[in-house]
């Protein structure tokens, strides 16, 4: 029998108590991790960790986890059923490719060429300042709207954490949908301006003002450890919510093979087969799409930055080698795990209809009702609480990465050359406030559509940089005008397909119009296959842009290298042989 | 190309870039062309569980899981070497 809403005990006063918990701990973990890099070189320290991660904080901070995994992702399991275990399949080799294809390679270069971030990175290995600074401005760009997302998804949990205010979720109907038709003639001019300017609950700006100081605040004061460890203590917490709520939940359910026919009984039998269960006939993973999830999930977990710029710190090979064995390990735990607590909500929740994303939070709550001793909500609290963690620690690691850009890339590279430690911290400061600030600002009257632009960005990162960062790594005949083909290569296919989407998109809903018209009949009608929403890219030959932005990017960056001149034999040497410095042997010391 | 003189690490460093392209090739073909084969305009009465998971996903996906998980530990600690990252 399932269980309606009402039944399901009110969260209370049990989750604003554990986000409280989070954030108190955040600045503790701030202070803790200025204290570990006090008396380092302040570039070093600050933005790299003085290269000092161990395998547990590597592991488990160098990934794509952020508050999608347990909102986002969970709500695709609920939503279309088993299919989803397809689309997130790759990631059962992930910590493989993560750290095995460049880790180890990038992590000497960055070594070699004494580098805080990735765009230095690639700038001293081509030998080329335009390298390094388009690459900056992309990763600018990229990380922008990935951060802005996240920014808009922790004010929105902060605001859901206040008694009274529902469940948590991430859904963009929540808080956009009522708002903006408020204003009306008869209103005050003062009125007016505020339901223009903030339209959204009062509660949402108070959750963005209090989620945008803390994060900032604490990245501030510890930096990039600070930004780590806080990204530690949430997978970890996670670890044990997932733990938790699947030992309960399935159970509770009858047992997997129940909760699915159950599930098959309230839907249909798609919920158990591909393409996926869906009411509006879109499918939603073809066998294109599923082949291509298997490219987007593992070529953005290693060119993804803020990815790459946790590899550049490790402490040594050991420690990516038990990296790898750890994160595989925690993957296991995590993500199938959600599949099967999705699976058994299916049959124990009422349908949740588009609040789908507020699956874990629900379930959390319906499995620790009975719990000894009042302590299920505050236990409930401390799982939901474990998305708003990973939503900070990816904002922290945002705005580190953005800083450390405007800071070294920009100010030290072409602002101020000799600048000072006492100058670049202050740089430092006034980059991540003007980084805080723009996120707020940007939020203010939030966009909707966010969620599908963190994905678009993602993999626009990776079909950008992945061809560059190989031909860095590993080929001695690549150029910098190469690296700059491949990166605007990429760039520009994967931007151009995903345009033609949307214009694709705005003609199917506007099919009376000429012009309409005109681009149906050269882009021909809507597929009805992906992702639901305007943000659907164009698949040609049915599969996701990443694989032709890759494959543009890879000709381009090779075939350019090869019509371009060769790089010198000096840059060659330093970056792929051995150095041989002349040895002086005297003749009068002992031989041993 | 001077193979003698090049860096230990970027030798050690391509050969397992390979190895591990190569095992995502494997298993992105395996569990794509299971999965699509058995998982898709299938009839739904066919159906059969294994340890609670549709036929075609434990053997499409929780299977290949495992097998990676342990795929990449044997790779981690017999395969991969380790180097000085400061040569």
């Amino acid at each position: 029998m399932l269980i309606a809403v009402a039944e399901i005990p009110s969260p209370g006063y049990s989750v604003l108590a554990a986000l409280l918990i989070f954030i108190a701990a955040s600045v503790w973990l701030g202070a803790m991790a200025q204290k570990a890099m006090e008396k380092q070189d302040f570039m070093q320290g600050f933005f790299l960790g003085n290269r000092g991660l161990g395998a547990w904080t590597l592991a488990l901070t160098a990934t794509v986890q952020s508050g999608g995994t347990f909102m986002g992702f969970p709500s695709l399991v609920y939503s279309f059923g088993w299919i989803v275990a397809v689309w997130i399949g790759s990631y059962m080799v992930v910590p493989l490719t993560g750290f095995a294809i460049v880790g180890k390679r990038l992590a000497q270069l960055s070594r070699q060429t004494n580098a805080v971030t990735v765009p230095d990175l690639l700038r001293e290995r081509f030998g080329d300042s335009r390298v390094g600074l388009l690459a900056s401005l992309m990763i600018m760009f990229f990380l922008s709207f990935t951060m802005f997302a996240q920014f808009k998804a922790g004010a929105t949990i902060m605001k859901h954490a206040w008694p009274g205010s529902g469940i948590m979720a991430l859904s963009e109907d929540y808080d956009a949908a009522p708002a903006r038709d408020g204003v009306t003639k008869t209103e005050g001019a003062a009125k007016s301006f505020l339901k223009t300017w903030f339209p959204l609950d009062p509660k949402y700006y108070m959750g963005l003002a209090i989620f945008s100081i803390t994060v900032v605040g604490y990245t501030l004061i510890g930096g990039f450890m600070a930004s780590v460890w806080t990204d530690l203590f949430q997978s970890v917490m996670m670890v044990i919510g997932v733990m938790l709520l699947v030992c309960l939940a399935v159970p509770m359910a009858g047992g997997l093979e129940q909760a699915s026919k159950a599930a098959i009984t309230a839907t249909s039998t798609d919920i158990a087969f591909g393409p996926g269960y869906s009411t509006s006939g879109r499918e939603f993973l073809t066998p294109g799409l599923a082949l291509s999830m298997f490219f987007v999930w593992v070529f953005a977990g290693f060119a993804s930055p803020a990815s790459m710029v946790r590899v550049m710190a490790a402490q040594n090979t050991e420690v990516m080698r038990k990296s790898i064995v750890l994160l595989s390990c925690y993957n296991c735990l995590i993500y199938i795990p959600l599949i099967m607590t999705c699976i058994a909500a299916r049959s124990l929740l009422e349908p949740l209809g588009k609040q789908s994303d507020e699956v874990i939070p629900r379930m959390a709550l319906l499995v620790t009702k009975d719990f000894p001793l009042q302590t299920g909500p505050f236990v409930s609290g401390l799982i939901m609480a474990a998305p708003f963690g990973a939503i900070m620690a990816s904002v922290s690691c945002f705005v580190l990465v953005i800083a450390s850009g405007m800071v070294e890339d920009i100010y030290a590279k072409f602002i101020n050359r000799n600048a000072t430690e006492a100058q670049l911290r202050r740089a430092t400061t006034i980059s991540m406030i003007a980084v805080g600030t723009i996120g707020v600002l940007a939020n203010l009257n939030p966009p909707e559509y966010l969620q599908a632009l963190v994905v678009l960005s993602g993999s626009a990162g990776a079909a950008t940089f992945i061809a560059p960062v190989m031909m860095a790594c590993y080929w001695r005949r690549a150029t910098a005008t190469g690296a700059l083909a491949g990166m605007l290569g990429g760039f520009l296919v994967y931007f151009g397909i995903y345009s033609c989407g949307w214009a694709q998109n705005w003609a199917t809903a506007n099919s009376s119009l000429d012009l309409a018209k005109q681009i149906l009949a050269i882009l021909g009608p809507d597929p009805k296959i992906g992702p639901s929403g305007l943000f659907r890219p164009y698949y040609i030959l049915g599969v996701d842009p990443i694989i032709w932005g890759l494959l543009a990017s890879i000709v381009g960056g090779i075939g350019v290298s090869l019509i371009s001149r060769p790089p010198s034999p000096e840059l060659v040497k330093r970056f792929f042989e051995i150095r041989t410095s002349p040895i002086s042997i005297k003749n009068d010391e002992p031989s041993h | 190309m001077s193979g003698s003189n090049e860096l230990p690490l970027l030798k050690s460093a391509r050969r397992e870039a390979v190895g591990a392209l190569l095992i995502w090739l494997l298993v992105t073909i395996y569990s794509v062309g299971y999965c699509c084969a058995y998982g898709y305009n299938r009839d739904p009465k066919t159906l059969t569980f294994i340890l609670g998971f549709p036929d075609w996903i434990f053997w499409g996906i929780v299977v290949p899981w495992g097998g990676s998980t342990i795929i990449s530990a044997v790779f981690a600690f017999c395969l991969m070497k380790d180097d000085d990252l400061d040569s």
